[in-house]
Order: C-alpha cells, then structure tokens, then sequence
C-alpha cells in the first residue's frame, strides 16, 4: 500500500498540485444479529483502497479507487488533478491552508482483547443467552441481541512530508426487546438503543456489559410499557439519563458548532447553525454549568485518534465555557475564518473513499457533581426519560424534537409511575440555558454513536460523546400531537 | 493536460468471472455471489462557489455460502481469485459457526423464481460525464441563480448489479443517474429546486437554479405563524418525503410479520382516500432501479395502497412464504431488515400545482421537508421540520413566506385527508444513498398538523 500511496503522491505534485495527501485504508468488520434462537445475520467484510486529495490551481480535486496497483495510484492522481482544475473555474478565492507541523508518527486504540479473535461460536453462545432470556417474558415478540466490530489501518501520507500510519478497533454490542400488543409497539434496549453502546475497545466492553444479566429487566421493561400511561403535555422539570444526553449534545452542540456549518458549506443538504463567527466568546449557549469540549485525546472514544484525516493531531478545545461559546470544531481550510493559526483537528473521512468533512471526535459534556439521585432529589415534580428513541431538529440546529424509550414521573424527588412514549421539545440556547444540573464523575461515561450522517455523497461517521445524566427546568414535554 | 480514462468497466462476464473460482466451492451446500459496483462523481458548490469536488469508485462483491440450513455472508472489494476464495472461506467457516435457521427458504433457482430481466436505465452519456460537463453545469446554475448564496450538487453516477448462485441464477442490470439540487438565500429568505433523472440530458439545472431563486426572493421577511392545524400543498419534494418515510415504516413483509407494519392489522381496510394509490414500481418511467432484488429473485410492480385501500406489502422469498404470498422480488440484502420497497411511486392525478393551491382558501404551501423521523411506526407518525419556501396560501394564491413549523403527523392520517393529487410526478433520489428512487405529485391536504414554529 505504502508504495502505492507514494506513487500517487507524486503523480499529484507532477500533476501541478501545490498540495496533496493519499490516504488508504484496510478496513475489515463483522457482524452478528442474533434474533430469539436463531442467528439472523452473520457478515464479515473487508474493503481496501485509497484515496487522494489535491489542491490545484486553488481548488480541490478528489479521486479514488479499490484498485490496488502503483499505476491506479497515479491514474487518480491525474484524475484528482483534473477535477481540481475544472473546480477552479468557479471558485471566488484560493483555498489556503493554515499551517500544521510535519507529522511522523503512529497511534492504536487501546484493545485488551482482539475482538476478532473470539470464535464465532461463543459470540453466538453469548448472545442467543441474552435473547433466550428476554423471550421468557411475556408480550415479547422480537428479542435480539447485535454485535458489531470494526478494525482500520490507515496510511497517510502527504506533499508535506507526514507520515502517519493508525489502526483503530472498535466494537460495539447490545440487546434490544420489542413488545407488541394490538398496534401498539414498544422497544427497550440496553445498554443503548441502534445496536448498543460502542466504544473505541476490544471484546472486554462485550465482556463488562454483562447483556444476560440485564436481559430479564430490559424485556420486563418493554412489556410494561405496553400498560404504562402516556407521557402528559405539560412544561415541567425534565431530567434525562446519559444515554439521551448523548443524543443532546450530538444534536444541539456537536453539529452546530461544525465551522463548515456555521460558514455555510453545508446549507443545502444538513443545514447550517444558529451560531454565527461573531457569537464566539460572546453568545450565551447555556447556563454556567454547561462545559463542553471537543476531545479526540479521552481513551475509548469513537472519535478518539492521534491525527484527523488531513494529518492534523486529535487535540481537546473547549467549545462551551461556564455557558459562553468559545470555540468551533475546525479545518485546515476553515480555521482561519475564527482568527485560528491552527486547526483543531476534526476532519474525517469514512472509509478510503470519501473527501474529509469536519466531523465531531467526542464532543463531551464535562461532569458536573453529584449522582443521578441527588438531581432527581432536587425535583418535586418532573419527568425522568431514558434512552433515545427519535430525534429531528431544524436546518440552523435551533427547533429540536427528541423522543425516549421510556419515562418515569419525579415526584417529591423519587421516581413513581412509568410512562411511555416519551418526548421533549425546546429551543437549543433557551433549553441549554434551563439546564440546573449535571451529575458527577461517576455518572460520567463516553458513549458513541455509530451512524451520524454527513456530506454528498453521503458519509457515515462513528463519534463520540462523554455524558452524565443532566437537569432541565420548564422544559415542554409530550408534544407528539 | 489530457482527460484521464473514466467509467465503469462491468459486464455479466465480469460477474461470472469473479464467481467462478467459487462458485462450486467444497464443503458447501450453495454459494451466491452478489456484486455490484458504482462510480459516483459529485461536485459540490457553497456561498456561490464549487467548494468540493469528488470521484469514487468501488466495487464489493458479497458471497454468501450455504451449508445444510445455515449460511453466512463475507464481502470484499477485490475481485481475484485469492481474494474471492478467501472471501468464500470466511463465509464457509462463520456459516459453520452458525445456528441452524428453519426459515431459510435456500437459495433461489430459476425453475422456481423465473428468470429476471435488467431494466438497463443507463445513460451513456451520464455514465461518461466529465469534471469539465459538472464543472459547467454548476456555472450555468450559479449565472442562473444570480445569487452571492447559492449551494446544492451536480452528481452524475452510474451503478451495476449481478447476482449468479450455485443454483443457475443468473442475471445483471445497471443504471446511471444525474442529480442536481440548489438552495438560495437571500436576505435570510431561502428556496429550493432539483431535478433528477437516469439521463443527463433530461435534467433541468436552469430551472431548478430558477426555482430555487425565485422562491428565496419570495421569502425574505418571513412573518410567524401560529401552530397548530393548516390546509397545505405539499409540493412534490415534500410529497416523495413522505412516501419514503410510510416505506421505510411499512411497507416491508418483515415488518408485517413483525406487528409493527399499518398492514399488520388494517389490509384490506380503507386507509387514504380513493385517490391515493402507492406502488413498488421500478418499472415506472420515471423511476431509477433495477429489475431484480439481491438475491436474484425477478421484481414485480407491487400495489401496497389501491384507491385507498390497503392491499399487501412487499416481499422476499422468506415472508412471501411466511404470508403465503407470491415472492415480490425486494430481498434488501439483510434478513434482520427484510423485503424493502426501495422503488415508491405515489400516482399522479389531473390536477396542476396552481389548481390545487386555487383551492385552498386559507392554508400553507410547504416546499421540502427537513430531518424527518419517526415516531410511532404502526400509527405512521412522523415529525420534521419545514424549509426552503414555506408560505401562506389566502384565497386561492400564495401569499406570504412564513417561518418554518414542525409538523407532527400521520402519514396516513394526511393521506385519508387529501383532496387533490397533483399532475405534477417527479422522480428524487433517496434522502442519504443511492439505491432506488421515489416518484411523486404534489398533494392538497386537508388538515395537516404543525405542533411548532422555529424562528427562521
């Protein structure tokens, strides 16, 4: 691959480009969906290629191919160098690059067990048990259980002179129960929701999650909602676990605070921000006890690496200080637009074929103090909501609508009754600005989402989030219809 | 500098070739090989100006082998021998590994599913459409527009499909398709056009840059609105949106047998009005597709609503047997996800655009919807948000822009209320890939529910 990789890189400066990375990538995955007994999917991939990026003429240009020889690499070089001269005729200015040091160096996640190497037949052992167990319950009638891993190297390469070489395995697992009575349909899941909870780790997160141990209560839990009551329409104390703080970040935080969103690169497809270049160290985004960065360094996380895709190091920003927004996740290209000499590393690509977008890495909510009790204990009315379910939010990030799987009502500072198809609507600043409370270290947790959608074409993106369960007042809840 | 050679190099011999090292693999009970390969090159313009510009190629090849009642699948991106006999060997031992699985209906053969025929909506010129064409097109747009923000796509792909097995299934099919989209803003006001087709010729990039303009000038200064229940146009982005999304909730036999499908509990009942009728048809003019599903099995046109009445979903070699219906041809490649309708077509009516908006006395022109999710499946509740054009309709002509609501809504709750079916069809590419298409009209509606307003 490496001699491959060099091929095209100087194809690309022959090609005319004042710059040019290549990057290729050797990405293998399986995975397992277990449903009741049985064994409803079992797919191992593997895909390899490269890709390479030119600016020519002041443009960009992009080319690449699964073919794997020295001369597919100068071919999509000069194909790259083409597109960057036809992009050149409607271009307004040059893209420049703020500078980056020259980087040589590698970096692995952190595996304890090579998830890969655990045989099949236990994985399926392991599952079928949890699934077997959530049977058991009455109403239930879908039990499944998914595994999913992923291993990458990436060689990347550029006319600077970096050098850089990474190899991530993530692993990703969880159990999920539906419950249907009528044409009422309910889900539980554990210990996420879309196929679990993953993590920038090997088999041992499999190992900790302990699936057959929760698997009675998670099916238990979707049966009752079957009976439980409708979460009320009303303006109340809302209190949401780790889970859909996660969701609440990624949606509200992580994506507006994108700089090619702000700058409007992504007006037509995903939308732009509420937030604007001026905003910085002067908007308003949250009450004092919202602190949030943006941290590709934390071990474990989705978007944990040692450099971005165009050879940028991974780094910690502050986006958020005691409520005040005071950063932007950003590029080579875009850093500049804030003051930046630097960017802060945040471009990704999925897989070898795909140009690099600004992309979260883990976009955490840092803790605050105190356990999940002591937020509920602080509350004499509320509602209390648990793993994401559904989300939409307008095109600047501002009008949010977001869904649970399951509810409880606070009263006097304890959890009562159980509800069901919990939801929750607010404004992004205004919403952020009623949050009292974040509970503590111990609560804290770095979750990850596999599937945020970005880009034309379309990329899909594994990123990261560090929540802990967190305490909004007046927040309007139940508004379905 | 000269052009660099382009385009996709795939044939049925490609297909039979890549499997052949494998196809009568030892040990095994049945191998399918399904391959498929894409280039897709998309040039991507922002405030005015091409601000990303990509060509990707790839090809995978996915085995699934058989032994006894259990199978599995591998995939990989390099089609030589090694590589596919390594693929095959992967497959072989996980299938092994596996657990017997009573539902497998085998492999299909063509004694028993029929031969399938390619639709081949292939375009040669799309499929050889240079950087230069994209580049030029995204300029006549942005002269068009006349606009300092003007940001959408010029794409041009082409993409094919073959599946051979152990069994005699053999077929391939292939299409091309061109897509543009353009989104103005002026002054905060913002509108939208796009065109889409299987040809590159047929796309209007002048008329969706002018659209697009022309709307955003007309929604500068948006007042606010209330909340709550509104006779509304959907034009036919919105409209397609919708059927996508009563798909992606229903339309699969999976779902049926599962509970969490409409057609779960109400087949046969009256579900829209009678001049709602929604089909799974590739074989449409207007849609983008191929004539067979990933497991070889030929597509029939599948009517899932027929002037209101919910009829029957689609499905795969699976549920068709476990609903004692007739194989549709929809296998989506995952049996955890089941049959897909990935070809919706809501048929058109008589009426033009601007009769159904004189109709409305008092209501809402929506334009697009944005970030469309579900809510409750069996019910077909979803909530999104409006964008990109949304005004006031008073006596009979637009009005006003106002700013944008979310709505929150049954899909079939709005189908048994519609009073109009537009004459208007177009054809759109799913919201995020490449597979398929959805094809509709505007529809008139009335009472469409929007349970808040954002403030742009």
């Amino acid at each position: 691959m490496k001699d491959l990789l060099r091929a095209a890189l100087d194809a690309a400066t022959d090609a005319g480009a004042t710059y040019a990375d290549v990057r290729g990538a050797e990405i293998e995955t399986e995975s397992l969906s277990v449903r009741g007994p049985q064994v409803e999917g079992l797919d191992r991939s593997t895909s390899t290629g490269f890709g390479v990026r030119v600016l020519v003429d002041g443009a960009w240009g992009f080319a690449s191919s699964a073919r794997l020889d020295p001369a597919e690499g100068v071919r999509m070089a000069q194909l790259a160098a083409q597109v960057a001269r036809a992009s050149a005729t409607a271009i307004s200015k040059p893209v420049e690059l703020v500078p980056e040091p020259v980087h040589v160096d590698s970096w692995s996640s952190p595996v304890s067990k090579d998830p890969f190497a655990v045989p099949v037949e236990d994985k399926v052992a392991l599952f079928t048990s949890a699934t077997a167990e959530m049977s058991k319950v009455k109403d239930i009638r879908v039990a499944r259980a998914t595994l999913d891993l992923l291993r990458q190297q990436t060689w990347f390469l550029s006319s600077e002179g970096s050098d850089i070489d990474q190899t991530f395995v993530q692993t990703g697992a969880g159990i999920e129960a539906m419950a249907v009575s009528g044409d009422e349909v309910q889900i539980r899941s554990y210990p996420g929701s879309f196929r679990g909870h993953y993590a920038g780790a090997g088999y041992e997160l499999v190992e900790e999650m302990d699936l057959t141990g929760h698997a009675q209560q998670t099916a238990e839990e979707a049966a009752a909602l079957l009976r439980a009551k409708t979460c009320p329409a009303t303006e109340t104390t809302l209190v949401l676990d780790g889970h859909q703080m996660m969701l609440q970040v990624h949606e509200s935080v992580g994506h507006p605070t994108e700089l090619d969103r702000v700058l409007g690169m992504e007006a037509a497809f995903a939308g732009t921000s509420f937030v604007d270049i001026p905003d910085l160290g002067n908007l308003t985004y949250g009450s004092e006890l919202v602190n949030i960065v943006s941290d590709a360094t934390v071990p474990g996380g989705l978007g944990s690496y040692g450099y971005d895709d165009e050879g940028v190091e991974g780094q910690r920003v502050d986006l958020i200080r005691d409520g005040i927004l005071v950063g932007f996740q950003s590029s080579r290209e875009t850093a500049a637009a804030t003051g930046a000499e630097r960017s802060n590393g945040t471009m990704r690509a999925e897989g070898w074929e795909n140009f690099p977008l600004i992309r979260m890495t883990n976009v955490n909510l840092l803790p605050g103090e105190g356990s999940l009790e002591d937020l509920l204990a602080d509350v004499d009315d509320g509602i209390y909501m648990a793993t994401n379910k559904s989300w939409s939010i307008d095109d600047k990030r501002k009008n949010f609508q977001f869904g649970c799987e399951i509810a409880w009502q606070i009263k006097k500072g304890r959890l009562t009754k159980m509800l069901k198809d919990p939801r929750y609507t607010g404004i992004t600043p205004v919403f952020w600005a009623s949050c009292d409370g974040v509970a503590g270290p111990e609560e804290w947790r770095v979750r990850g989402t596999p599937n945020c959608g970005k880009g034309q074409p379309g990329q899909t993106m594994r990123v990261g989030h560090g929540t802990s369960p967190a305490r909004f007042r007046g927040v309007s809840t139940g508004v379905s219809q | 500098m000269r052009a660099v050679e382009r385009g996709l190099s795939f044939n049925p011999s490609v297909v039979r070739q890549a499997a052949a090292p494998i196809i009568d693999l030892p040990d095994a009970d049945g191998v399918e090989v399904v391959l498929t390969a894409s280039e897709t090159a998309l040039t991507r313009y922002a405030l005015s100006e091409i601000i990303q510009n990509t060509v990707r190629s790839d090809v995978r090849a996915y085995v699934r082998v058989v032994t006894g009642d259990r199978y599995a699948i591998a995939a990989t991106n390099q089609l030589d021998a090694a590589s596919m006999k390594a693929t095959a060997a992967r497959a072989l031992g996980a299938a092994r590994a596996s657990r017997p699985d009573p539902d497998f209906p085998g492999l299909p053969s063509p004694e028993k599913v029929g031969r399938a025929d390619g639709v081949f909506r292939w375009d040669e010129e799309t499929a050889t459409a240079t950087p230069e064409q994209r580049a030029a097109a995204v300029r006549t747009i942005l002269g068009t527009a006349a606009s300092s923000n003007a940001a959408g796509v010029f794409e041009t792909s082409s993409h094919c499909f073959g599946v051979v097995n152990s069994r005699g299934i053999d077929c391939w099919d292939r299409f091309t398709r061109c897509v543009t989209t353009c989104l103005v803003d002026e002054d905060g006001g913002t509108g939208w056009g796009e065109a889409s087709s299987h040809a590159i010729s047929a796309v209007d990039v002048e008329g969706a840059a002018r659209r697009a303009a022309d709307k955003a000038r007309s929604a500068r200064n948006p007042v606010s609105a209330k909340a709550g229940d509104y006779e509304v146009v959907l034009e036919p982005s919105a409209s397609a949106m919708l059927m996508e999304y009563l798909a992606y909730m229903g339309f699969g036999g999976k779902q049926v047998l599962d509970g969490e499908s409409f057609l779960s509990s109400r087949a046969g009942e009256v579900v829209a009005t009678p001049d709602i009728s929604i089909a799974d048809d590739v074989y449409d003019p207007l849609s983008v597709g191929i004539g067979f599903d990933l497991e070889g099995v030929p597509k029939r046109a599948v009517t899932v609503i027929d002037k209101g009445h919910a009829v029957a979903p689609v499905t795969d070699l699976r549920t068709a047997s476990k609903l004692n219906l007739a194989p549709s041809g929809h296998f989506s490649g995952s049996v955890e996800f089941g049959p897909y309708a990935s070809n919706v077509v809501l048929r058109s009516g008589t009426r033009s655009r601007e009769e159904l908006i004189a109709g409305v006395k008092e209501g809402l022109l929506v334009t697009r919807f944005h970030y469309v999710n579900l809510l409750d499946r069996p019910a077909t509740l979803l909530t999104g948000m409006t964008r990109d054009g949304t005004f006031r309709i008073r006596d009979g002509e637009v009005a006003e822009p106002v700013n944008n609501f979310r709505f929150s809504q049954s899909v079939l709750d709005a189908l048994s209320a519609t009073v109009g079916v537009g004459s208007d069809s177009r054809a759109f590419a799913p919201d995020f890939g490449s597979f398929g298409s959805n094809v509709a009209p505007s529809l008139r509606i009335d009472g469409f529910h929007f349970a808040s307003t954002t403030t742009h």
